[in-house]
C-alpha cells in the first residue's frame, strides 16, 4: 500500500507569509510517512514562526522514536508559551504517523477533527482525550486507526472550516460539516483523485467562498490517500560493462509499470537488446531540448543529461505544465509512486570535450539531485540501482 | 531511384555541438527535394563516442555517408551529390 499526500495552502488575504506550516517526512527503509500541519496564532511572519517552530520540532520529536508519539506531542501542548493577548497557546498542530501496514498513529490538538473517509463514509473513531496537566485550556486527542486501501484522510486548519463566516449563506462558515459534503460530492464525481489534486480542490473552494475569493484566515488542507503504488522505471546511460546490455534490457522490459528511457546511446540499445524499432518526433527540437521518440511498449524516450537537467530544474521550481522532452519526463515522473532508476555507469568521452558547455553533468550527481528532490519536495518513494 | 535517408544525429553532444539548429532541414528538404529525400532525427548515431576526434559533433547521416561537423549547407550539398 502507498500513502499519497499533498498538502496546499492559502496565505491570510493581504499577509506575505503562511501562518499554517507543514512538513513532512517520508521514511523508505521503515516504509513510515510522518506529517504536521501546525496552524501559528495570529497571521503573517509571527504565525509563520510559530507554526514552523511548532511542526519542526514535532516532526524531530515523532521521527527520533525515542518516546511514543503520545508522549511528544504531550511535551509540546505543556511547553507552547500562551500569547498575552489572547491567553491561548501559541499554536496548534495534528501529527500522523503512517506506516504502509496502515497502522496510523494521530494526535491532534486545537486543529479542526480531521476526517477520516471509507468506502464513502465518515468514520467516527473513538479517542483518548489528554488534558493538559498545566495549562487548562488544552487538550489533545489521541487516535489509533487501521488503514486500508481506499481510505482517505484529511486535516484542516481552521481557515478552512471558518472560512465565509458571516456571509449571508453560511453565518457559521463552512464548519466541518459543509467540508465532508464538499469533499464527499467532489469523490462522487472522481473516486480516484489524487490528494494533490483533492487539497487543491478544497483550498480553491473555501477560497470561492470568503467574500471577494478574499482568505480572512491562513487555509491549509492536508490530504493522505492510502492506495495501490503506481510503479514507473526510468532506465538511463548505458550498463559498464557491455556485457550485461541483454540482461538489463530485459529486467528493464519485464518491470511491470511504467518506463521511460532518458539517453540516445540507452534508448538505441534497448531497440537493438530488444528488436523494437523507434521512430522520432517529425521536429528536431521544441525549445532548447530535443524532442521525444517513441518505441512500442516504452511510455516515453528522451535525450539524457539535458532533458535530466532540465528536469531537475522544473522539478525544483516547481514548473509542470511545460510542453517539451523534460515536461513530459516531469509529469511521467509526477503520476508515480514508487520510481525506480537503473543508472548506467559508462562514461561517454565525448562529454568531456572543453567544448562542451560546462552545465553537462555527471549523470550520477543529476539522478542523486532528482532523488532527492523527489523524495523531499513530491514525497515520492524513489530508488536507485547502478549498473 | 532509392529514396535519400536524412539522419540528424540528436544525442546530447551533437545537440549541444549545434544539431539543434539543423532543424531548418525539416521544413528545407521537402520544399527542395519533395518525397526524394527523407530526413528524420536520431537518438543518436553512437559517433561521437567512437569518433576520437570528438570535436567533430554535430554528426549527420545522408545514407551512408557521414558529415562531421555538419550544417545545413554542407547536408544539402552531400543530398545534391547523392542524388545525381
Amino acid at each position: 500500500m502507498f500513502i499519497d499526500i499533498a498538502c496546499n495552502q492559502l496565505k491570510k488575504y493581504n499577509q506575505n507569509a503562511y501562518g499554517d506550516y507543514f512538513v513532512s517526512k517520508r521514511k523508505p527503509d521503515e516504509e513510515r510517512l510522518i506529517a504536521v500541519l501546525s496552524d501559528g496564532l495570529g497571521s503573517g511572519i509571527k504565525a509563520n514562526i510559530l507554526s514552523c517552530m511548532t511542526a519542526t520540532m514535532l516532526l524531530k520529536f515523532v521521527e527520533g522514536d525515542q518516546i511514543p508519539i503520545k508522549d511528544a506531542a504531550e511535551i509540546v501542548m505543556n511547553s507552547l508559551p500562551v500569547c498575552q493577548v489572547r491567553k491561548i497557546s501559541y499554536s496548534t498542530f495534528s501529527i500522523v504517523d503512517a506506516n504502509d501496514e496502515g497502522h496510523a498513529k494521530i494526535v491532534e490538538e486545537g486543529n479542526p477533527d480531521f476526517i477520516w473517509i471509507k468506502n464513502g463514509e465518515v468514520q467516527k473513531p473513538s479517542f483518548e482525550a489528554i488534558p493538559s496537566k498545566t495549562h487548562k485550556n488544552r487538550c489533545m486527542k489521541s487516535y489509533k486507526i487501521e488503514l486500508n486501501l481506499g481510505h482517505r484522510l484529511i486535516f484542516c486548519s481552521d481557515g478552512i472550516t471558518q472560512c465565509g463566516l458571516g456571509n449571508e449563506k453560511l453565518k457559521l462558515g463552512l464548519r466541518r460539516s459543509g467540508l465532508i459534503a464538499l469533499v464527499l460530492e467532489k469523490l462522487k464525481e472522481e473516486p480516484e483523485i489524487s490528494s494533490q489534486e483533492l487539497s487543491k480542490y478544497i483550498v480553491h473552494q473555501a477560497r470561492n467562498i470568503e467574500t471577494d475569493r478574499k482568505p480572512k484566515d491562513d487555509m491549509s488542507a492536508l490530504v493522505l490517500y492510502c492506495r495501490e503504488p503506481r510503479k514507473s522505471l526510468v532506465f538511463t546511460g548505458p550498463p559498464f560493462n557491455q556485457k550485461n546490455d541483454a540482461m538489463y534490457a530485459k529486467e528493464f522490459w519485464d518491470f511491470k509499470g511504467k518506463k521511460a528511457i532518458a539517453g540516445g546511446t540507452t534508448a538505441n540499445l534497448i531497440s537493438r537488446e530488444l528488436n523494437i524499432p523507434i521512430t522520432m518526433d517529425k521536429t528536431i527540437s521544441i525549445g532548447k531540448l530535443p524532442s521525444c521518440s517513441y518505441m512500442e511498449g516504452v511510455d516515453l524516450v528522451t535525450e539524457g543529461i539535458l532533458t535530466l537537467t532540465q528536469t531537475l530544474e522544473y522539478l525544483t521550481n516547481e514548473q509542470w505544465d511545460i510542453d517539451n522532452a523534460a515536461g513530459k519526463l516531469v509529469q511521467f515522473l509526477l503520476d508515480s509512486d514508487c520510481i525506480h532508476f537503473m543508472v548506467g555507469a559508462k562514461i561517454n568521452q565525448a562529454h568531456y570535450n572543453p567544448n562542451m558547455p560546462i552545465e553537462i553533468e555527471i549523470r550520477k550527481n543529476i539522478i542523486k539531485k532528482i532523488k532527492a528532490v523527489l523524495q523531499d519536495k513530491y514525497y515520492k518513494k524513489v530508488s536507485v540501482q547502478y549498473m | 531511384m532509392a529514396k535519400v535517408n536524412v539522419k540528424v544525429c540528436l544525442g546530447t553532444t551533437c545537440f549541444v555541438m549545434g544539431s539543434s539548429n539543423l532543424q531548418e532541414l525539416i521544413d528545407l528538404v521537402p520544399k527542395k527535394y519533395g518525397d526524394k529525400v527523407d530526413v528524420a532525427g536520431s537518438p543518436c548515431l553512437g559517433l561521437c563516442s567512437i569518433d576520437w576526434e570528438f570535436s567533430k559533433a554535430p554528426y549527420v547521416k545522408v545514407n551512408d555517408t557521414v558529415i562531421k561537423e555538419a550544417t545545413v549547407e554542407k547536408v544539402l550539398e552531400e543530398i545534391d551529390k547523392q542524388l545525381k
